[in-house]
């Protein structure tokens, strides 16, 4: 067990190490050019320029500010970002709770939806009603994220009022409000944004679940235990949907990449101040810095997600062992 | 008030924010000397009112002095000085600081505290815009705060985040990629402003944010462009859409650098062959106008009477004969020695108007036989390949000052000149313009070297549009400033039959 372990925190450490250069390469090679402002609104002279890329060492050879960048990460320094004007490790720390918070919550809203639903097609297969949830998580599985968004946003959000459109929070009310109201209000915040990427991903799941439970139910094991007479509710609980989470898990664990790259979207439909759109302003902005820190951020997410994944495969099926 | 915005802001600190939201927000919280008034008159010193400078005077051709208001104080309770505004000065134009109005201050050479209420501004020649040089591109900064930092740090300080200023509202809080919070400072010398916050709440999608104006969730935003938007607005009692004149314009400008567009008369026909109005009208319906040339309705120089270039399709395909492109029998576009005329324009991907503009530019030239084909390119790869040239043809789109002096800027020797425009005629009209002492003189000066440009074509200025706000019909008595939408803010209201409970809870 902590062999694996050893082995697989060394390839998430060289994985991370390979993404940050070749984001750090790409997007330095990227046409456009930092610090030019917006010239259709304020013109900054060609001088101007040349002085703030001077002061971040842009001027230099590309391999020399690799070299650079990848000293001061080992120090634990990821520099600071030319458009914001502040150290870009304030930049992230402000940006990754809300990610994170926007994931964790549509990651749980995926697991609870697709597992139920996956389930309750697996009992009742075949029927009616699994064909209308097969067809129903297929169609939602296909949406594109940001259509679902606007169509949320459009209902629940302008026509029906129920749910603010957009931010994390009351712009006014909030800091007015008692810690359990806060709180309340970012949970209101938050029910769009997390449905939207929780429903498209929980239709992912439920289909994985779904043939994952049909099998378990046929298989011996199960038999055995119903043969045994454990009442069928602890044998679909104990048994079947303990072997068929398995490839659930492992979907989790694979649906972080998807679950960051989706906020991207969702965090700029819903005004969600996450990470995705730090990155997605970076990149337009052409903030290096700003641009190589996120897939960092990301690409540690991602490696110690799918480490995650496979011990939580291993707790949940004593007969896999963290051998490979 | 909650007024939605697309973008954060990048620091509060005028000399070196570059963002909309930067400046917006610092803007309500630092003063200038004098403001323009609505009118924007930057050429006569009736079109300012005092401001910090309670009243300032012509000492000479080259001397103005301010004198400063004495109940003037910064949010910490000091005083502001003359000192200041020495300092300010000294803050703009230090390279070190990158400020990137810097070059707008060129004309003068220095600013002296003669006493702690007097600031002397000493020009290096006399020209007519001196007063709007010296009150327009600054605004004054507390020195007794900021003095101790290295100039070179000035931009990534904390005050740029905690900025103490000396303006209407005081800033209260900012979360990144959230919302800025700014309060009535009810102390402000010119009189507590009537909305007692401003809160910008940061909704980067134009859908969402609409859809928060319509749920009620923001109070204001400052242009609506989108045609669909405008027209959802206009049927919604929620809202109401304030027109004010715009300070951008947007055309196709042509690299001079490269054939065929060295040949006048070859832009000159592309140019005649373009139905501006019917492109205004098919992108915008009645949300535009069409450009009377390189300026926009904002700035005191328009006028529909502008000569332009007249929309006439036999014309142009007969200039274009007689420079040697001809249509081929059976080609369907026109060539000249076997060269195909043919260029590329560029479009940024984020224009989406520019986009369905350039589709109706490239069917109009297709039926003169110029084959125009469109690239979409991301706005920076735009930015970088305009600069430097690297281009056919791009559609461009320029948000100018109050001053017609930008002219100069993007058509004579400056560096943004991207098309190499080069015109003596031009460049002795505006300079001429520019010199002249009073509106009525400068007026058909600019207007005429407008008209030389139209007649040069190194670009076709197509469109620009009709700027609409919208605000939340519970907001009254709002104005709006062209060049500054919220410069009035401190006279707009709320009406008492529009308050929410939140307007209660957060102090209104």
């Amino acid at each position: 067990m902590l062999g694996f372990l050893a082995r697989r925190l060394a390839l998430a450490v060289a994985t991370v190490a390979a993404v940050v250069i070749i984001t750090f390469t790409l997007v330095h090679l990227a046409p456009g050019t930092p610090m030019l402002g917006d010239p259709e609104r304020t013109l900054v002279s060609p001088e101007t320029v040349a002085r703030q890329r001077a002061l971040f060492g842009l001027d230099r050879p590309l391999p020399a500010q690799l070299a650079r960048y990848a000293l001061n990460l080992v120090r634990g320094e990821l520099g600071e970002s030319f458009t914001l004007h502040r150290p870009v490790a304030r930049v992230l720390a402000d940006a990754l709770p809300n990610t994170l918070l926007l994931g964790g919550t549509a990651l749980l809203l995926a697991l609870a939806l697709g597992v139920a639903v996956g389930a309750l097609q697996a009992l009742r297969h075949p029927s009616l009603w699994d064909t209308a949830l097969s067809a129903a998580t297929l169609v939602l599985y296909s949406v594109p994220l940001f259509w679902l968004g606007l169509l949320l946003l459009l209902v629940f959000g302008q026509e029906l009022r129920w749910l603010p459109v957009s931010g994390m929070s009351d712009p006014a009310l909030h800091s007015a409000l008692s810690p359990l109201g806060r709180l309340l209000d970012v949970a209101r915040h938050l029910v769009l944004p997390a449905a939207t990427l929780g429903m498209v991903q929980g239709a992912a799941v439920a289909r994985f679940q779904r043939s994952a439970l049909i099998e378990s139910l046929g298989a011996e094991f199960v038999r055995a235990a119903r043969a045994k007479g454990l009442p069928e509710r602890l044998v679909l609980l104990r048994h079947a949907l303990r072997h068929a989470l398995a490839p659930t898990i492992t979907l989790a664990g694979l649906s972080i990449p998807y679950l960051l790259a989706g906020s991207v979207l969702v965090e700029s439909v819903f005004g969600w101040p996450g990470l995705g759109r730090v990155a997605y302003d970076a990149i337009f902005s052409r903030d290096y810095n700003v641009v190589t820190a996120c897939a960092l951020v990301t690409g540690i997410l991602v490696a110690f997600g799918n480490l995650a994944a496979d011990v939580g495969v291993a707790a949940a099926d004593p007969r896999v062992r963290l051998e490979r | 008030m909650v007024i939605a915005t697309t973008g954060d802001a990048d620091v509060l600190l005028p000399p070196v924010t570059t963002t909309s939201l930067g400046s917006n927000a610092a803007d309500r919280i630092f003063c200038r000397l004098a403001e323009l008034k609505l009118d924007l008159n930057t050429v006569d010193d009736s079109g300012f009112r005092p401001v910090l400078a309670r009243s300032w005077e012509h000492r000479d051709s080259t001397t103005i002095v301010f004198h400063l208001d004495p109940r003037a104080r910064w949010q910490d309770g000091a005083a502001v000085t003359a000192a200041d505004v020495a300092f300010t000065f000294a803050v703009y134009r230090d390279p070190a600081v990158n400020a990137p109005l810097a070059p707008n201050l060129a004309g003068i050479d220095s600013v002296t505290a003669s006493d702690s209420a007097t600031a002397v501004f000493h020009f290096r020649r006399w020209y007519p815009e001196q007063l709007y040089d010296a009150t327009y591109h600054m605004r004054i900064l507390p020195k007794h705060l900021l003095d101790t930092i290295p100039r070179a740090h000035l931009a990534g300080a904390d005050f740029g985040r905690h900025p103490v200023g000396d303006g209407p509202y005081r800033f209260v809080d900012w979360q990144a990629g959230t919302e800025i919070t700014l309060a009535a400072d009810s102390a402000w010398f010119l009189g507590r402003p009537h909305i007692a916050r401003l809160i910008w709440r940061i909704i980067p999608d134009l859908q969402t944010a609409v859809s928060a104006l319509l749920a009620g969730e923001a109070d204001a935003m400052e242009v609506i462009t989108s045609r669909g938007q405008l027209e959802r607005m206009q049927d919604d009692p929620a809202v109401r859409l304030v027109p004010y004149a715009s300070p951008f314009y947007a055309g196709i400008v042509f690299n001079l650098r490269r054939p065929p567009f060295a040949d006048r008369e070859v832009r000159r026909a592309l140019a005649t062959a373009l139905d501006r109005t019917t492109i205004v009208r098919s992108v915008f319906g009645p949300f535009a106008d069409v450009a009377a040339g390189a300026t926009s309705p904002m700035e005191w120089i328009w006028s529909d009477s502008i000569r332009q270039i007249p929309f006439d399709t036999a014309a142009a395909a007969t200039a274009l004969d007689a420079r040697g492109w001809r249509l081929a029998p059976g080609r369907p576009m026109r060539s000249r020695a076997g060269a195909p005329l043919r260029f590329t324009l560029l479009v940024p991907t984020s224009s989406q108007v520019r986009q369905q503009a350039a589709v109706i530019v490239q069917d109009e030239l297709r039926r003169l036989g110029v084959e125009m084909r469109i690239q979409p390119v991301e706005f920076t790869v735009m930015e970088r390949r305009t600069v430097g040239g690297d281009f056919d043809a791009a559609f461009v789109s320029r948000t100018i000052d109050p001053s017609p002096a930008s002219l100069l800027q993007f058509w004579g020797a400056g560096e943004s000149n991207i098309g190499g425009y080069a015109s003596a005629a031009f460049d002795s009209l505006a300079s001429a313009a520019a010199r002249a002492r009073s509106r009525a003189e400068a007026g058909p000066l600019w207007r005429r070297a407008l008209e030389r440009l139209n007649d040069d074509a190194p670009a076709v200025f197509i469109f620009s549009p009709r700027n609409n706000a919208a605000i939340g019909s519970r907001l009254e008595n709002v104005s709006i400033r062209p060049d500054d939408w919220l410069a009035t803010v401190t006279e707009w209201r709320v009406r008492a039959a529009g308050d929410r409970g939140r307007d209660k809870a957060a102090g209104r």
